[in-house]
């Protein structure tokens, strides 16, 4: 204490004989001295950044949180459209449903095909029709034989003109076609109904968004099968052209006849 | 570190102020002094406070710029296709009343359609052909047999060989034959056509209840349907160009032994002649 009196005395005299020197020294240690930092609260630089994020954050609540409010407004309503009106999930299964249901009916379809219907009661006719009933395209190459078996062979020139023996065998080549088309179509109407039978099973197992592409292979098997329609009725029509064509034949070769009889018979008389 | 900085300062002034002996030692321990507390004890200059105000400003510009513009784009946008959904592709209104109509159409022209397909078109009026009449109309696949014995009740049966020659038993036969298959043929595809009527009738009864996103399960259905429709009438066909190509064949036939027999004849006569 005694020295602490004594150092402040020294001081006192030291400042009293050295009044210019204390006061340069004062000044500057009063100049450097560091000050205490200012409180934020009451600092223009914080409270400016405090009403900028208070704008920020009302900005980001009003337009950010806002806008998206509203699209999910109208992205809720759309799904709930959606879900209720456009793809229920109950009437989708519903539909699924009756194509299964269906499944069972087109089976029965199916097997009706499928009945045998043979009827011949001799060995040829019975021969010829269980390959005209085969449903086998392989089987094809065995109808002329089986026909010529029972329908007979092309008349000999020694037996028929030229003329008559063309026509036969016209009717005989028409006649064939259409019997092997029919092999051919029944054998095509057969892999139609499996080829139904599977698009119907994998409609059942579709999604909305897939079905109309089943829906699509299904048309194009429409086409097809119209297309063999076609072909059938194709050589229909061609069988009864030919039909017609042999009618008229008749009359044709029922005039020439008429006239070289009576040219014959003029002949006769004429001799007599 | 500022007030480490600062005591040294000081004391080291100190020690240089109390320490000068002359006026000129002062004076240069002072403008020293002033010096470096200028440039190392003084704090740093602070930053304006012009750019944290521009900062927060270009972010709020950005804000409300922007973004804003983009959100309201994006809600116009998904309004609008909502809007489209719901008045111009999926109108409720319009799927309703499309719901409406096939029940409206069911019933004004299925039963209708129903009792003019099942008309009783009977037409023979002999017991025999009545029999073969009702067994070719009945729709039943299971008394074929019935078939065939009506019909070789009405139209007798094949000749024995005494009474004709084999070409024209086996041509008769084979005639039979294929009548019989298309009437059998017939009885098949009229039970399938009743049976594709059924499937009709379940395919139109659901989409009266269908909806957008169902229709399109019960349109493939109908296809498919349609596709075995088709097989079905091909079937009939094969089985028509059969008998008509059996037709044809048995006209040929005797266009055939026709030339047979006149050869034959021909023969005949040039030997009657030689002989007187």
């Amino acid at each position: 204490m005694k020295c602490f009196r004594d150092a402040l005395k020294t001081t006192k005299c030291w400042i009293v004989g050295h009044k210019l020197r204390a006061a340069v020294l004062g000044a500057v240690l009063l100049v450097v001295a560091p000050w205490p930092a200012k409180a934020q609260f009451v600092d223009p630089c914080c409270a400016i950044m405090a009403a900028g994020l208070a704008s920020i954050s009302s900005a980001l609540q009003n337009v950010i949180g806002g806008g998206l409010n509203q699209i999910l407004g109208v992205d809720q309503s759309i799904q709930q459209f959606e879900q209720n009106t456009v793809w229920p999930q109950n009437l989708i299964n519903q539909a699924r449903a009756l194509v299964g249901g269906l499944q069972g009916i087109f089976n029965q379809i199916q097997s009706l095909t499928q009945i045998r219907i043979n009827s011949a009661t001799l060995p040829n006719s019975q021969q010829f029709e269980a390959n005209l009933l085969s449903r086998n395209a392989n089987q094809i190459g065995q109808t002329s034989s089986s026909y010529t078996a029972l329908y007979g062979q092309i008349p000999t020139t020694t037996d028929a003109s030229q003329q008559v023996r063309d026509m036969v065998d016209m009717t005989d080549a028409a006649a064939q076609d259409a019997m092997k088309r029919a092999i051919e179509i029944d054998a095509l109407s057969d892999l139609e109904l499996q080829a139904a039978s599977q698009i119907n099973q994998s409609i059942q197992s579709a999604a909305p968004g897939s079905a109309p592409i089943i829906e699509a292979q299904a048309d194009a098997w429409l086409v097809r099968a119209n297309a063999y329609t076609q072909a059938a009725t194709a050589d229909l029509m061609r069988l009864r052209a030919i039909d017609l064509a042999n009618s008229s034949a008749d009359i044709k070769t029922g005039a020439t006849n008429t006239t070289n009889l009576r040219q014959q018979l003029m002949n006769l008389l004429q001799h007599n | 570190m500022h007030y480490v900085t600062f005591v040294l300062f000081g004391l080291t002034f100190t020690w240089f102020m109390v320490t000068a002996n002359s006026s000129r030692r002062v004076l240069a321990v002072t403008v020293a002094g002033i010096l470096v507390s200028t440039m190392l004890v003084a704090p740093p200059l602070a930053e304006a406070q012009g750019g944290l105000v521009q900062a927060i400003q270009a972010v709020l510009n950005v804000i409300n710029g922007m973004l804003k513009n983009a959100l309201t784009a994006i809600n116009t946008a998904r309004a609008a296709m909502n809007a489209l959904y719901q008045n111009f592709v999926w109108p409720l209104q319009l799927i309703n009343q499309a719901r409406a109509q096939v029940t409206q159409m069911i019933n004004q022209y299925r039963a209708l359609m129903a009792s003019i397909l099942n008309m009783n078109l009977s037409s023979a009026t002999l017991p025999t052909p009545q029999s073969l009449e009702t067994m070719m109309r009945d729709h039943r696949v299971n008394n074929f047999s019935s078939l065939s014995q009506s019909f070789g009740n009405t139209y007798g049966a094949i000749p024995t060989s005494v009474d004709a020659s084999q070409a024209d038993r086996d041509m008769s036969d084979m005639d039979d034959a294929l009548t019989l298959d298309s009437l059998k043929t017939l009885k098949a595809s009229d039970n399938a056509t009743d049976l594709e009527l059924q499937a009709a009738n379940s395919i139109e009864n659901s989409a009266t209840q269908a909806a957008p996103g169902s229709a399109p399960f019960m349109t493939a259905s109908a296809v498919a349907s349609s596709i075995r429709s088709q097989a079905l009438t091909q079937k009939m066909l094969a089985a028509e160009l059969r008998q008509e190509a059996a037709h044809i064949a048995h006209q040929n036939g005797f266009r055939k032994r026709g030339a047979t027999f006149t050869t034959q004849f021909r023969t005949l006569m040039m030997n009657l002649l030689q002989h007187n």
